[in-house]
């Protein structure tokens, strides 16, 4: 017999509206951007405009004639212009006095690729508007092509194994680090296992964007394209942060600060099997693999640690 | 009600198109600089930083965020301009048709320069060329002053409710840019009065937030047809708004420009050139001596390029026994120039006559007084029955 | 030209208006599994909730309940639940229930 007390997880406080989406939509069984999606209007409210491009998100953020799967208004713009498309937007809206909280909402092939140009003019302007990438590490709607933000020895459609291609032979591009160097008002990674510290970081990004330029890079593992069980989709995410693939950590004016403190990292194998995308790699490609980790996280801890000096 | 008499200037053809757009009132600007169109964008930034215009200027990093900006605030409401050129305008080519397909009423000044694929930093149009397809409305200017009056009605045009296009506004880069000429810019109180009819008109649909209205949305089969559909028809209504607000132009400011087209002295001539751009210039000269020898020529300057005047075209050269056309761009693909092959399309309903293509001022190669001259002559020996070549190169010869 | 089509939008470009019209998919149809809850066991942490990808966990004030109408079968709300009160069955077994 459970207990008569039982109470709500405070975790659903942070919801300030309904679902703002359809019940039924065209995201895959499983895949943690319906999720992410489905987030951001809960916590951030139905003013919420979101800007977005050819992507997972287009068949569900974008209507279908004059039907929406969704009730927040949105603007469908081409794939290198969702940075600049929000920018215009957002500056009509302060300028004409509308509450709005735009939301650029893109795939890493956008953000660290094909809109990587308008992204860091908008940083650079600090535009007051929240860009949202979430990172399936790849081309995902395509069909699971690379982008900038797969990681080294992944096999993806363009990156094959074979007799000779070994996966994507070079390592992914650091784009957190990357948008920290903009010194942007605010910025955060975020993983939907951590739904608290990840709600947290919307209220304050809706908060903070009045101010300024916000970044969000949010892990979306893609169910479909590495290979991972859709009822294991959030271990997924929640074994990254814990074996430092994937950092919880925040910055407001460049200033980064640990969110989720990893105690005692796990080694990545305890990441890489429970997808498909890395078991051709042997023993060197998966010790590549985690120096390559291990040196990411040692810059951030080191930059994080110098900051915490600062103040 | 007439505009008071503005104030004459000398001034080169970008500031003079910066001062004008500033008289337009846009609330969002967003340039990125580029020979031959820079002093465009310097200018504007200088008058938000002297107070002059209230605008959010946006220093964008590229044109394709300089057009994604402008398309986007004016879908949520906004008047907006830019200006571009040739690499500058092929590197937004998404964004533009972006904007004409969500029929955001953006103004664009374009100076014409030559495009990628050689390296030219000279004028010509073949960056209006590679964009005719867009679903723009293009129109071409000859001067300083039109650069002025043409822009005010741009704003007219693009946010007619019926029309609700996007607008290109070309003019030569060098020939116009970097010209001082004699202005006059009308009043601020006379620019707001004829723009004052946009105010009286429904509200155009625009990204409200809350609203639960997506601009964009996928257009599924019928809904694709139908958008295009609308976008085709308003292309079509766009023809005669020209003409409506060139003579609401002229009622007001005492200026007209013919609308869709300029016609110069027509009426009785046997021959005709068509030509556009600062070489109309050159062309009336052209027509006035040639006149002066007997022969009976005269000139229609194309203003309107997209949508192609075609009505207008046929009523000015119907009956005439050859017509000369004059292009500063390349047809790739056809053999006559891009704006011959267009009048040869619709050359049944003007008559069976030579139709005779000549290239020029391409690179900055003047179109001279000889160069027009010459053309006269192969026209008119043409039309009493002489061989004559399809196409001529002219600097080629 | 004589139009016979029945316009779709009253704007000129495509505009899609949610108050005119919610698009819904039939998610309920792709599921070959469902989540079936054991009372007894679930504690109301609201795990299973949070991590639904559709959202289609309803709060039942004292546990929660899956709306089968939308939910994909994923498995998620099972795989996270810490209680194990939630099992994930095969849509054969359901079959008379329409």
């Amino acid at each position: 017999m459970v207990e008569a007390t039982k109470k709500r997880n405070k975790i659903f406080d942070y919801f300030t509206t309904e679902d703002q989406f359809s019940g039924g939509v065209a995201w895959c069984a499983g895949c943690p951007l319906e999720l992410i999606a489905r987030t951001v209007p809960k916590v951030m409210g139905n003013k919420v405009v979101f800007v977005g491009t050819p992507s997972c998100s287009a068949p569900v953020l974008h209507g279908q004639n004059i039907g929406a799967w969704h009730k927040c208004s949105y603007l469908a713009c081409v794939m290198t212009g969702v940075a600049s498309s929000a920018t215009g937007l957002s500056r009509y809206f302060h300028r004409t006095n509308q509450e709005a909280t735009v939301v650029a909402f893109t795939g890493d092939g956008c953000a660290t690729d094909i809109g990587f140009q308008t992204l860091s003019g908008a940083a650079e302007r600090n535009e007051r508007f929240i860009y949202l990438a979430y990172d399936n590490e790849g081309y995902m709607n395509t069909g699971n092509q690379r982008s900038s933000s797969t990681q080294k020895g992944a096999a993806t459609t363009t990156t094959p194994v074979g007799k000779v291609g070994k996966g994507k032979p070079t390592a992914q591009k650091n784009m957190t680090m990357i948008m920290l160097m903009h010194k942007p008002r605010y910025m955060a990674t975020a993983n939907p296992a951590y739904m608290e510290d990840f709600a947290k970081k919307l209220q304050k990004a809706k908060e903070l964007c009045k101010e300024g330029f916000v970044y969000l890079h949010v892990f979306s593992p893609c169910p479909v394209g590495w290979r991972i069980d859709s009822n294991s989709v959030i271990e997924v995410c929640r074994t990254a942060t814990r074996t430092n693939w994937f950092p919880l950590w925040e910055a407001e004016n460049g200033k980064p600060r640990l969110t989720v403190e990893v105690a005692a990292p796990k080694p990545i194998t305890e990441f890489t099997k429970l997808m498909r995308k890395f078991s051709h790699l042997k023993e060197d490609g998966l010790a590549e693999l985690q120096r390559e980790i291990d040196e990411r996280y040692a810059l951030l801890k080191t930059l994080v640690d110098a900051a915490a000096k600062q103040t | 009600m007439k505009a008071k008499k503005g104030k004459i200037s000398v001034m080169m053809g970008n500031v003079v198109a910066a001062n004008v757009a500033r008289l337009c009132r846009p609330e969002v600007v967003a340039c990125y600089p580029i020979t031959p169109q820079s002093e465009v964008a310097e200018t504007m930034s200088g008058f938000v930083a002297d107070g002059s215009l209230d605008a959010e200027i946006v220093e964008v990093e590229g044109e394709n965020s300089a057009m994604n900006v402008c398309l986007a605030a004016s879908v949520a409401g906004a008047r907006t301009f830019t200006a571009t050129s040739s690499y500058g305008l092929v590197y937004m080519y998404d964004a533009i048709m972006q904007a004409s397909g969500y029929r955001a009423p953006v103004v664009m000044i374009n100076v014409n320069r030559e495009t990628p694929g050689i390296h030219a930093v000279s004028s010509g149009q073949q960056d209006m060329i590679a964009t005719r397809d867009a679903g723009w409305v293009q129109i071409i200017v000859e001067n300083n002053q039109e650069i002025a009056d043409q822009l005010i009605m741009c704003y007219r045009l693009a946010e007619d409710y019926d029309i609700q296009l996007p607008v290109m506004l070309n003019y030569d880069g060098y020939y116009l840019s970097y010209l001082n000429e004699e202005v006059e810019i009308p009043e601020q109180s006379d620019v707001d009065a004829f723009l004052a009819p946009l105010k009286n008109q429904p509200q155009r649909p625009r990204i409200i937030p809350g609203a639960a209205t997506g601009c964009g949305t996928h257009g599924m089969e019928m809904g694709y047809v139908e958008a295009r559909y609308k976008h085709w028809a308003a292309m079509d209504r766009a023809k005669k708004k020209v003409d409506e607000i060139d003579q609401q132009f002229a009622d007001y400011f005492g200026r007209s420009y013919g609308g869709q087209i300029e016609e110069y002295r027509m009426n009785d001539a046997e021959i005709a050139i068509l030509a556009s751009g600062s070489a109309a210039g050159t062309a009336k000269t052209v027509v006035d001596t040639k006149r002066e020898e007997g022969i009976k020529v005269g000139l229609v300057k194309q203003r309107l390029f997209r949508p192609f005047p075609e009505e207008r075209l046929i009523a000015a050269l119907k009956g005439k026994k050859a017509v000369g056309v004059i292009d500063r761009s390349v047809g790739f693909g056809w053999k006559y120039g891009p704006m011959c092959t267009e009048l040869k399309a619709i050359a049944p309903s003007i008559g069976n006559v030579p139709i005779l293509s000549y290239i020029d001022g391409l690179a900055n190669l003047d179109i001279t007084i000889p160069h027009i001259g010459r053309v006269v002559d192969e026209v008119n020996a043409a039309a009493k029955g002489n061989a004559y070549q399809a196409v001529t190169w002219i600097p080629m010869e | 030209m004589v139009i016979k089509h029945q316009w779709i939008f009253k704007t000129e470009s495509p505009w899609s208006d949610a108050n005119q019209k919610m698009l819904v998919l039939d998610t309920g149809g792709w599921r070959t599994e469902r989540p079936v809850l054991d009372k007894s066991l679930c504690n109301y942490c609201g795990l299973c909730s949070l991590y639904c990808p559709p959202q289609c966990m309803r709060d039942k004030g004292d546990h929660y309940e899956v709306d089968l109408a939308f939910c994909k079968g994923c498995g998620i709300c099972a795989h996270e639940c810490p209680k194990k009160a939630l099992t994930m069955k095969p849509e054969g077994e359901f079959t008379n229930e329409g």
